[in-house]
């Protein structure tokens, strides 16, 4: 295979639901070797995406190949080179952590002489190693999502798909986790991970959002934080719903986004506007904890571009 | 309180109709598979294969055999020749009976001091047909032997005592089988659907992770219970009814008594196998282990339905015990009822028992799964 | 086909029915006892029927017969009444299952012409009892009669070598007692060691149901090697209770044993593949547990309980259930067992049936690999 070939592309990839168009003319070319993020809103179609990508689910329309094979009609070939991992817990609650990789060791065909060792090298690199004999259900939420990763690496593919794989996980073994994929990406497995988290989105070399089954940006992290223009503005006042009111009748505010009691503010130039809606807040008699310029952060563009596309 | 009932109710039914397999099965399978059961099961004995062997060939001998075939419950099934496809047929289970009719017969028939000997061998290992094919063949014997009888003693028939026994079935004026076995079918299938719907209901839940939810939301334990028993209540009782409307269009079988009185009782009995039901579902960690629960305790029940053998011929201690059982009761009431047209003031011991067992087993399983569930 | 990745299923489901102490004792020993209730509620052998009489006539010759119908164990005398109305009474309440109402002129019509009506009002609702208490009563009327007209006969000096003209010989082959147990127990030993095929209904709807299946399909597995695997290891409690089974059911019930076991061994081995591959195909169509067991209670425990000939022959059944009762593992079993228990035949016998069971079992196989899609929803 050449290295110049993308190892997954889809041409126009479609799926329909029932009357739901769950993914949507998909046409998305990821070489070798990247991680690719997947980001969304619930309902935008990345866990069908990602199933479709598995051969989990009939193609309604277009086609896809991956590692090499089409997935329409080779889709035994391709699970042998890709480890998938399901949003929801999927693996056997009563078998032990060595169990279950065993089981899945001899579903992938793994060679006997080098099981042994690779094993314990996951298990290690899972952080697992003390749980080895516990039954899978007895293991926390994050142990269970790392024996989930553990159990996709176990024939070592060239493809991972991860379906939210630090979703309900507490932050400590999040950062671990994204450090052994940091560690997979480095080593050149490519990886496709969908992830509801911004901050991880960053630390992916692309990032692919989706709304309503379409892919609607497709771009490296830096380049989509560009696709908004303008500055960010925080502040924190005290009253948020009068301060939106406030804000929105301002000039040069772009977009007033809400986070909690946060208002994120999209304005045309930070050093203008800035002492301006300090001053109209002053005015109004409003007092607020803290305002500042900030970096755009993705969560911020995608917000913007999510809204854009409801309009 | 009520309103909340309602909600779980209503919950309880959105959950089915997302699975509604499950009720669609029970219902229409349950009902298609007592119509299918019943008609196989509801016939009298018949067409069960016989042999012959004539060694006579004579015009006695095709007496005897056109009068076994007229009886129905015989099939010709081969003419042989020689005791070894006997052995054969026999061996293979391919009859159930033969008739070796020696050579002489019709001589022996026809002449004073003559001994006419048929030879009959039965098939033991079909124990219920061979008892039939033995009764038929006896009944047929007796018929031929009493004309030849009458014959060979010329016309004194003033010196004869014909002795009619006449049979007049009291309840069942056209001996129909499906008047003895419907019901019990239709009990069995009852219960095992309410038995099976009920055991879900908790076991189900817990297997899935799903009580734990249940358990924290402000409902209390009893009203948790009431909302899960209703939709099966009323897939039972609607059962129960389809089931009965079908039985008695399809084959006949009447409802001689009330039949208020009957779906009153019917009720009542619902609510006891309902409180088993939900017992099991509770000390059932999976649906499997349910099931199989369902599946003994069911059987236990049917043992006392007296579906082959009467209660009154076991021995005493399961006879004892059969007053225990809520099924027995309820067998004995609807045949009662439906068969007999019996009232209240026959039947008042069973609906008593029932109605004390369904007390004892009601508040047991109550606190049980109230214990359970906190 | 990897083995594996058949023998991995195997040890996985293997281990999942082990690991569930409560489950896995149902599920072998369900069979058993089922067996031991199923054999006493079915295979009573029936006395003590009561019955009422009301005798109008009152003479020796009535309390005669009343006498010769109620001697022995078959039919016990409830009640000596003096009116119908009593009588409907009895039956009403299933106090008794049959009365015998003797006419006023019994003694006087018994040598007339026209004879005498005997009146037998039998409880209908009784499939049993009802049927038994009418043969009996019949019979016992017979012999009265005859023992009347011998004597009648011998006073006369006619000497009737047998009222009787027709002497049956009656032979029984492979049940002599015409016990309902011995060959009812085979049977019910042929519908309980199928009972496995509930369990493997269950076992892929239970993946569904755990969410398990969806990481099962992300893998190379073939869908042969998920369906075969799965199915062994619920062979082995088939197997296993292949064994205990008949032991239980010599030693307690004291059925005979007249054929060869390791015959039985391997007639049973083909059965359970036959039956276990009819469960998958349900576990197959099922997304939840619920649904696979209703299903398997009413494809597989309920006909094989009444339609494959073990209570109710299969011909007289009519024509569209005998071609169903075919299809039934069970009906196929029921004759092996029974052939190998009572008749004591062998393989040159019991060929054709071994030859069905197995067909049967490839085509359900081959229904429940070509139905199974590795794809969810």
């Amino acid at each position: 295979m050449e290295t110049d070939q993308p190892i997954i592309e889809t041409r126009d990839l479609t799926r329909d639901y029932k009357e739901i168009k769950a993914v949507v003319s998909l046409n998305v070319s990821i070489p070798s070797g990247e991680l690719f993020g997947l980001v969304g809103p619930d309902g935008a179609g990345k866990t069908t995406t990602l199933r479709l990508l598995a051969g989990l689910l009939d193609i309604s329309d277009g086609s896809a190949t991956i590692a090499g094979f089409d997935l329409a009609t080779q889709a035994e070939e391709i699970k042998s080179r890709i480890g998938y991992m399901a949003q929801q817990f999927s693996l056997y609650a009563e078998l032990t952590v060595v169990e279950n990789l065993l089981f899945f060791a001899d579903l992938y065909d793994v060679d006997t002489a080098v099981l042994g060792e690779r094993m314990n090298r996951l298990l290690a690199f899972a952080g697992l190693t003390d749980f080895k004999k516990r039954r899978a259900d007895k293991l926390s939420g994050g142990m269970q999502k790392k024996l989930a990763l553990a159990c996709s690496l176990i024939h070592e593919p060239e493809i991972l798909l991860l379906d939210e794989p630090t979703t309900g996980v507490d932050p400590i073994s999040r950062r671990e986790f994204w450090n052994i994929l940091t560690e997979l990406h480095l080593r050149g497995t490519t990886i496709v991970v969908s992830t509801p988290y911004m901050d991880e989105a960053d630390r992916c070399s692309r990032v692919g959002l989706m709304f309503e089954g379409k892919m609607i940006m497709c771009d490296e992290p830096r380049q989509i934080k560009k696709a908004v223009e303008g500055d960010l503005i925080i502040i924190r006042p005290d009253d948020w719903q009068k301060a939106y009111k406030l804000v929105n009748t301002l000039r040069g505010i772009h977009e007033v986004q809400t986070y909690g009691g946060s208002l994120h503010m999209i304005v045309d130039d930070a050093q203008k506007r800035l002492p301006e809606i300090q001053k109209a807040f002053k005015k109004m008699n409003m007092s607020y904890k803290d305002a500042r310029q900030a970096p755009t952060r993705m969560e911020e563009v995608f917000i913007s571009l999510i809204k854009r596309m409801e309009e | 309180m009520l309103k909340r009932i309602w909600s779980l109710t209503v919950k309880e039914f959105i959950h089915l109709r997302n699975d509604w397999w499950l009720p669609v099965f029970m219902l229409f399978g349950g009902v298609l598979e007592l119509l299918l059961v019943a008609w196989a099961t509801s016939r009298p004995i018949s067409n069960l294969p016989l042999m012959i062997l004539d060694q006579d060939q004579s015009a006695a001998s095709r007496e005897i055999v056109t009068a076994l075939e007229k009886t129905g419950t015989f099939s010709l099934y081969a003419y042989v020749q020689s005791f070894d496809e006997i052995q054969d047929a026999l061996d293979r289970g391919k009859v159930n009976a033969v008739i070796i009719i020696p050579s002489g017969f019709n001589e022996a028939i026809a002449t004073t001091g003559g001994q006419p000997t048929l030879a009959v061998i039965l098939n033991g290992a079909e124990s219920i047909p061979a008892t039939e094919a033995l009764r038929a063949i006896e009944g047929v014997t007796r018929e031929i032997g009493e004309k030849i009888f009458i014959k060979k003693l010329g016309l004194k028939s003033q010196d004869l005592a014909s002795f009619n026994p006449s049979l007049r079935v009291w309840f069942n004026e056209s001996l129909s089988e499906a008047y003895y076995t419907t019901p019990a079918e239709l009990a069995l299938m009852l219960e095992f659907t309410v038995l099976l719907f009920a055991a879900l209901a908790f076991s189900r839940e817990r297997e899935l992770g799903t009580l734990e939810q249940l358990l924290v939301m402000p409902f209390t334990s009893l009203e948790i219970i009431i909302g899960k028993s209703i939709p099966v209540i009323i897939i039972g009782f609607f059962d129960f009814i389809l089931m009965l409307t079908m039985i008695h269009f399809a084959f006949g079988v009447p409802v001689r008594g009330s039949i208020v009185l009957l779906l009153v009782l019917a009720f009542g009995y619902l609510l006891v196998e309902l409180g088993k039901g939900l017992v099991i579902s509770v000390i059932s960690r999976t649906q499997h282990q349910a099931f199989l629960l369902v599946l003994l305790i069911g059987m236990v029940d049917f043992m006392f339905t007296g579906y082959a053998a009467p209660v009154e011929s076991m021995p005493k201690v399961l006879q004892t015990i059969a007053n225990i059982i809520p099924a027995h009761h309820w067998l004995v009431i609807v045949r009662g009822i439906m068969l007999k047209g019996s009232g209240l003031d026959i039947l008042w011991p069973n609906v008593l028992a029932l109605a004390i067992l369904g007390l004892i087993i009601g508040s047991a399983s109550l606190i049980y799964i109230r214990r359970a569930l906190d | 086909m990897s083995f594996r990745h058949l023998w991995a299923v195997t040890k996985k489901e293997i281990n999942h029915i082990l690991r569930d102490s409560y489950t896995l004792f149902l599920v072998l020993f369900t069979p058993t006892l089922l067996l031991l209730f199923m054999a006493y509620a079915l295979t009573v052998d029936l006395k003590n029927i009561p019955i009422a009489v009301v005798d109008y006539d009152r003479s020796q010759i009535s309390r005669a017969f009343v006498h010769q119908i109620t001697a022995g164990q078959d039919l016990d005398l409830f009640a000596h009444v003096e009116s119908m109305d009593e009588i409907e009474h009895l039956l009403m309440k299933g106090e008794i299952k049959a009365a015998v109402i003797i006419s006023p002129k019994f003694s006087q019509d018994l040598f007339s012409l026209q004879g005498v009506p005997l009146q037998v009002i039998i409880d209908g609702t009784e499939p049993a009892s009802g049927g038994f208490a009418v043969d009996h009563i019949g019979l016992r009327a017979e012999e009265f009669i005859n023992d009347m007209l011998k004597e009648q006969f011998e006073r006369r000096g006619v000497s009737l070598a047998s009222l009787q003209p027709i002497d049956l010989r009656i032979r029984t082959w492979y049940n002599p007692s015409l016990k309902p147990r011995n060959d009812l127990i085979p049977g019910l030993i042929s519908m309980v060691l199928g009972m496995p095929a509930l369990s493997v209904a269950l076992t892929m709807a239970h993946e569904r149901e755990h969410g398990t299946m969806e990481q099962l399909m992300s893998t190379p597995i073939r869908r042969t090697e998920l369906l075969l695997g799965k199915i062994f290891p619920y062979l082995l409690v088939g197997l296993t209770n292949v064994i205990l089974i008949p032991a239980l059911a010599m030693v307690w019930f004291k059925v005979p044993f007249n054929g060869s076991f390791p015959l039985f061994f391997f007639l049973s081995a083909i059965f359970l593949f036959a039956i276990l591959s009819m469960g998958m195909i349900i576990g197959v169509f099922m997304r939840t547990q619920a649904a696979a067991l209703a299903l398997s209670f009413l494809l597989i425990f309920f006909p094989g309980f009444f339609l494959t000939g073990i209570f109710f022959p299969i011909a007289s059944m009519p024509e569209i259930m005998r071609m169903e009762s075919l299809v039934l593992p069970g009906t196929h079993y029921a004759v092996i067992t029974r052939g190998i228990f009572l008749t004591g035949i062998g393989i040159e016998t019991l060929w054709p049936y071994a030859i069905m069971l197995f067909g049967l079992g490839i085509v359900f196989t081959g229904i429940a690999v070509l139905f199974f899609r590795k794809k969810l929803g």
